[in-house]
């Protein structure tokens, strides 16, 4: 009977209730859609910096990544790198030389991390070849080429065939310089990393910095991210006397972007919520303010104030039950075309690429995350309800009935 | 000696105008013994409403209590009144105050649901209530589509549904044509010729008055009379 008497009493002002499921419906539809968004945003970002940058894993002699000195490479390292590519769990692997230096053109210079690179695996990795925006891949009949980012050429006026010189300390500490030409001008959406990261081939580089044969970097990229803990933990045994780390663990600021990106979703949903409190307690005040006699009348008859709280919690629940469906088929649809189309901010496309996003978001959202909101819409709905059941509470029969 | 139903003590309500005390009621002593069929009458503001609410648990009186059955009311709290008030009393208001979103059956089965009474025995007695008080075909419908006599006629069936000890009415007649008045008199009147049930009243219906089989008269919060009114005792002459 309670059922009964809530879930008609939601259709007394029709009005006011549609008004209430309306802003359920958008307040929902907001929050699911905001979260696929930021959801989307993120792993973007995690995945071009995964696929493009750092890799699942990255190998390096223990002491290398303190000073980048070249000094600390692996010893027999192509060999671990054929012996991990053995493994069925790996999409692909592949060895650098890493180099921190200079490259320079008749316009200026800058500082740089120079990439040694072996092509064929490269390609498989990060899909270098597959940034390209002009010019060609190396050729492997060719020497001494280099592969920059359309930011660098810009910047640093150069074009496609020119020549620039790399510059960066030897085995020795001795200054080296190489002049290599350019035969591909890449773009990622990351600003910084293009700003920094050059390419050139490592049998071109390993001579030069005397190193030869030898790598200092080994980027590994799984089949899935799942595996990712069990074969870490596998190589740190195989290959005790290397630094064997995680993507996470080589980026931590990547960790602080997906945490602050998770705060900033709490608080728009924090704000979308209390927005929707705001409307639910204004909503069933009015209801119960208005129905003072009748709840009156109600305890004067002898329904208890445990039912009376509970038919006040009860139109709430069935106000926000009939707002769902709507805010979640508007998200269910929303994010689907989006995530056909993506929603382009390439106006904003500098600032995004300052931050490493893509101007491209692709909105997308997990079942659990899906499910913290919902539980989240309800929790706030009830909660939101406490305060005019409380009120109703609070009334006396023998003043409610004179009204 | 008939049994006493409604046993009021000295009761009192005060409300202190800026520390100057107004009684709304003032040291009333009241006994209602079961059958009766009482009207309690007086001018506007003289406590009639405040006596009831005291009787039905409604308001706490300043001074003295209220047994009902043996059962000082005054001293129950929160539920335990409310539980008390569903099993024993009975109301009917002056603007009927029906559950606007229930039918006519449902606002009648509303309150022995409360009680938990089982479906197979609330669906009987709502159905004879619905017969006594003649509105078998209205079963269905709404308040709203209820003329107001219908409206009160629901109300009545309602304060009997879970069989109180007695039934407090407050100016019931007041929102009602006469026909309609008449018809509601004579089924309370039946009701309580045939079951003996009580009616308490308040009023300031002649019509009403000069059916009751006792009249209490306030004035000022006081019971400045109690007697049976002049038709009741013109019958009962006629009769000796």
């Amino acid at each position: 009977m309670l059922t009964k008497i809530a879930s008609r009493n939601i259709w007394r002002s029709r009005k006011r209730s549609l008004i209430i499921i309306a802003a359920v419906s958008i307040g929902l539809w907001a929050g699911i859609f905001m979260m696929a968004f930021y959801n989307g945003m993120i792993e973007q970002r995690i995945n071009s910096a995964i696929t493009d940058e750092l890799s699942h894993i990255q190998v390096h002699h223990p002491e290398f990544r303190k000073e980048y000195d070249i000094k600390y490479r692996l010893s027999e390292g192509r060999k671990v790198v054929e012996t991990i590519r053995k493994d069925s769990k790996i999409k692909a692997v592949a060895g650098r030389v890493i180099l921190k230096g200079m490259i320079a053109s008749a316009s200026g210079s800058s500082g740089i991390t120079i990439n040694g690179i072996m092509p064929e695996a490269e390609q498989v990795l990060t899909n270098l070849n597959g940034k390209i925006i002009k010019g060609n891949y190396f050729n492997p009949q060719k020497t001494n080429e280099i592969i920059l980012s359309e930011k660098l050429s810009k910047k640093l006026k150069l074009n496609l065939n020119k020549k620039t010189i790399l510059t960066f300390q030897d085995i020795d500490g001795n200054l080296a310089s190489g002049a290599f030409r350019i035969t591909a001008i890449y773009k990622t959406v990351n600003g910084p990393y293009d700003d920094s990261n050059v390419f050139v081939k490592i049998t071109d580089i390993d001579s030069l910095a005397g190193i030869p044969n030898a790598i200092n970097e080994i980027a590994i990229l799984l089949k899935s991210n799942a595996e990712l803990e069990e074969i870490q933990k596998k190589l740190k045994h195989k290959f005790p006397k290397t630094e064997v780390k995680n993507w996470m663990e080589i980026s931590p600021e990547l960790g602080l972007t997906i945490s602050v990106g998770d705060q900033m979703v709490f608080i728009f949903m924090g704000i979308i919520l209390l927005a929707l409190a705001f409307g639910i307690v204004n909503t069933m005040m009015m209801a119960v303010l208005e129905r003072t006699r009748e709840i009156g009348m109600l305890l004067a008859l002898g329904m208890n104030k445990f039912k009376i709280f509970m038919m006040i919690l009860l139109e709430t629940l069935f106000l926000i039950v009939a707002g769902c469906p709507v805010g979640i088929l508007l998200a269910f649809v929303s994010i689907g075309i989006t995530q056909l189309t993506g929603i382009d901010f390439s106006n904003f496309s500098e600032a995004y690429s300052s931050f490493g996003y893509s101007s491209i978001i692709y909105p997308s959202l997990t079942a659990r995350q899906f499910g913290i909101i919902m539980l989240l819409v309800f929790i706030t709905a009830l909660f939101s309800a406490l305060f005019p059941a409380r009120r109703a509470l609070k009334l006396n029969p023998a003043e409610s009935l004179k009204k | 000696m008939k049994e006493t139903v409604i046993d009021a003590h000295n009761l009192s309500k005060i409300y202190d105008e800026k520390t100057i005390p107004v009684y709304a009621l003032n040291k009333v002593h009241l006994h209602i013994s079961r059958g009766e069929f009482t009207a309690i009458k007086g001018p506007s503001g003289s406590g009639k409403t405040t006596l009831l609410n005291m009787i039905g648990g409604l308001d706490i009186p300043s001074e003295g209590f209220v047994e009902i059955n043996g059962t000082n009311i005054t001293e129950l709290k929160g539920n335990e009144l409310i539980d008390f008030r569903l099993n024993n009393i009975g109301f009917v208001f002056q603007s009927y105050n029906l559950i606007p979103v229930l039918t006519a059956k449902e606002n009648i089965e509303f309150i022995m649901l409360l009680q938990k009474r089982s479906k197979q025995e609330t669906e009987q007695r709502v159905l004879e209530l619905l017969k006594e008080i003649g509105l078998e075909d209205k079963i269905n419908k709404r308040p709203r589509e209820l003329s107001g006599g219908q409206q009160q006629r629901v109300a009545v069936a309602r304060a009997l549904a879970p069989k109180p000890q007695f039934i407090l009415a407050d100016e019931p007649t007041a929102n009602l044509d006469s026909v309609s008045a008449e018809n509601l008199l004579d089924m309370m009147l039946k009701l309580n010729q045939e079951e003996n049930m009580t009616f308490v009243f308040s009023t300031h219906d002649q019509r009403v008055i000069n059916r009751a089989r006792r009249v209490i008269t306030l004035e000022d919060g006081k019971i400045v009379a109690d007697t049976a009114p002049t038709s009741i005792i013109h019958k009962q002459i006629a009769k000796i």
